[in-house]
């Protein structure tokens, strides 16, 4: 599985060189809500979810530790 | 993993010497170009039947209070210092049955046994002991350096969390690369967790075993013990309750390593992506103390109104609980790995469209599934943004769950915590943002950027509900 992951994050990388937007193009790219984030109040909600599912992790939140949760 | 690790080094090595002339580099702007303040807050409340405290059956009702602090400092052009503090205020119904007896949960002896009105305890009622609420604080304090071109990104992070019955202290770091003109990010983080149990038990557990495993505690002599009947039981007998496992915690820790690897790249003048990978090793008791089993192949006992054992699982019962077989005991490793993705398009000066996905598994047996949406509608000219969310989720349960009495004690790991069962569940949410620019609402130094409000609606398939509402100012420095 691991292995297929790093397979596909290389093709990823090798894409990568295809597109080469400018910084004077990424007006609508540098828009608050495009960031490839989730919002900074969406903490709270990760935060229950942390709690009350099994999973967690791949998001920017806890992935386990600093807490009695999964 | 560590096979892994080297690609992905190399890949970045190998990238950032392809991509050393950038044309970017020549003009450097502050990383941060004054102190930003962001005070956060969100309510918590929930609603469920499956409390794991009394053996995934009980009152699952809490509420939780937890306001934030994130001050950003810029150090100088190329470094930020970000202090991040808060605590969690809590009560829980099914935390307070930790000791369902009504009477207080400290160490000592004086537990009040027999309240006034004669209830002595239910997985349906909240009982007013210790354990009912309390607060979780949490520091952490993250250093970041920027290159001269911007393109390397540096972290370190410290930080200390505590609770009445949990310790933890956490540190990491991380770097990223950006390159083909900022249009690609790799990343990779690492953050270790050295957590510590000061463990609670189940009163009942707790009596007996403290007390040489017998009925002389203070505990037991002020109270009858019923069985399944409903009949007093001789505590000299042999018809006795008894916990089935006297091994409490022995290794009171419980750590998390975790390694994160990233990639983001812009498609377009309106499109881009990111894909996320956390490979994560978890060791020591990683189950929770606080936690009831019962045995389907072992026999019942009670404490408080015989008449109300045939109604046990019913709300109704509100006056008798049923003595703990054991607490939920699980593996002390477990390997998990998350990999997620976000995608987000720029339609138009009105519509954003933001995605998520994730699929998980560990070696518990849990797979799970995560979608999310959003739709960020921008009016009077994108100072106000309008957001509807909703998000999907799925998973299997744990190897070891079971519902109340359908565990076995033959079985080695076992728990009836719902949050690891199977379920689905669905989000609903609307966010209402406020946007200014030119922060010019001030108080005292400090001008308000942003105002980020959101309400969200939970609904898990095994009956739990919650509602949240979170709260975000911005605040910038003149």
């Amino acid at each position: 599985m691991l292995k297929k992951i790093m397979i596909c994050l290389a093709v990823l990388v090798s894409f990568s060189s295809c597109v080469a937007v400018k910084e004077y193009e990424k007006i609508n790219i540098n828009d608050p809500d495009m960031k490839l984030s989730a919002n900074s109040i969406d903490r709270f909600e990760t935060n229950f979810q942390v709690y009350r599912e099994g999973s967690s992790g791949a998001n920017g939140g806890k992935t386990g530790g600093g807490c009695g949760c999964n | 993993m560590k096979k892994a690790l080297i690609i992905f080094s190399l890949l970045i090595v190998t990238i950032s010497n392809a991509q050393e002339k950038d044309s970017t580099s020549t003009y450097k702007k502050r990383v941060l170009e004054t102190i930003e303040v962001d005070f956060l807050m969100s309510y918590y409340t929930q609603e469920g039947k499956h409390a794991s405290v009394t053996g995934g059956i009980g009152d699952e009702k809490l509420t939780d209070l937890t306001p934030t602090l994130i001050i950003a400092y810029p150090l100088n052009s190329d470094d930020i210092l970000t202090v991040d503090a808060g605590i969690s205020a809590y009560s829980s119904a099914s935390s307070s049955n930790l000791n369902p007896f009504n009477g207080d949960d400290d160490d000592d002896d004086d537990d009040n046994i027999i309240p006034p009105n004669g209830v002595t305890g239910s997985p349906w009622v909240e009982s007013s002991g210790a354990s009912g609420g309390d607060v979780w604080g949490n520091v952490s304090v993250n250093y970041s350096h920027s290159s001269d071109n911007r393109n390397n990104i540096w972290s370190a992070n410290v930080g200390f969390a505590t609770e009445y019955d949990y310790t933890s202290i956490g540190f990491g770091g991380g770097f990223s690369k950006l390159f083909n003109e900022k249009n690609t990010e790799v990343g990779i983080k690492a953050q270790v967790y050295l957590d510590t149990w000061s463990p609670k038990y189940p009163k009942e557990i707790r009596a007996f075993l403290d007390d040489g495993e017998n009925y002389n505690s203070e505990f037991f002599n002020s109270v009858d013990v019923l069985n399944q009947a409903g009949q007093i039981i001789d505590k000299n007998g042999t018809d006795v309750w008894s916990p089935f496992n006297s091994t409490l915690i022995k290794d009171k820790g419980r750590n998390s390593y975790s390694v994160s690897l990233s990639f983001s790249q812009i498609l377009s003048k309106n499109a881009q992506f990111s894909v996320f990978l956390d490979l994560v090793q978890q060791d020591g008791w990683l189950s929770n103390p606080m936690q009831r089993v019962y045995f389907g192949d072992r026999d019942n006992y009670y404490i408080g109104n015989a008449a109300n054992i045939p109604n046990y699982t019913s709300p109704t019962n509100i006056d008798v609980f049923q003595l703990a077989d054991d607490i939920e005991r699980l593996p002390d490793t477990r390997f998990k790995i998350p990999v997620g993705a976000r995608f987000n398009y720029y339609i138009n000066e009105v519509f954003v469209l933001r995605t998520y996905y994730r699929y998980y598994f560990d070696d518990w047996g849990i797979n799970s599934h995560t979608a999310s949406i959003e739709l960020p509608i921008k009016f009077a000219s994108g100072k106000f943004t309008f957001y509807p969310t909703y998000r999907y989720y799925t998973q299997t349960a744990a190897d070891y769950f079971a519902p109340y009495e359908e565990n076995v004690s033959t079985s080695i790991y076992y728990t009836s915590d719902y949050d690891l069962s199977k379920f689905n569940s669905n989000q609903y949410g609307v966010g209402f943002k406020y946007t200014d620019i030119f922060a010019k609402f001030k108080i005292y130094k400090f001008g308000l950027k942003s105002v980020d409000l959101k309400y969200g609606y939970y609904d898990r398939s095994d009956g739990l509900n919650s509602n949240i509402f979170s709260a975000g100012f911005k605040f910038v420095m003149d």
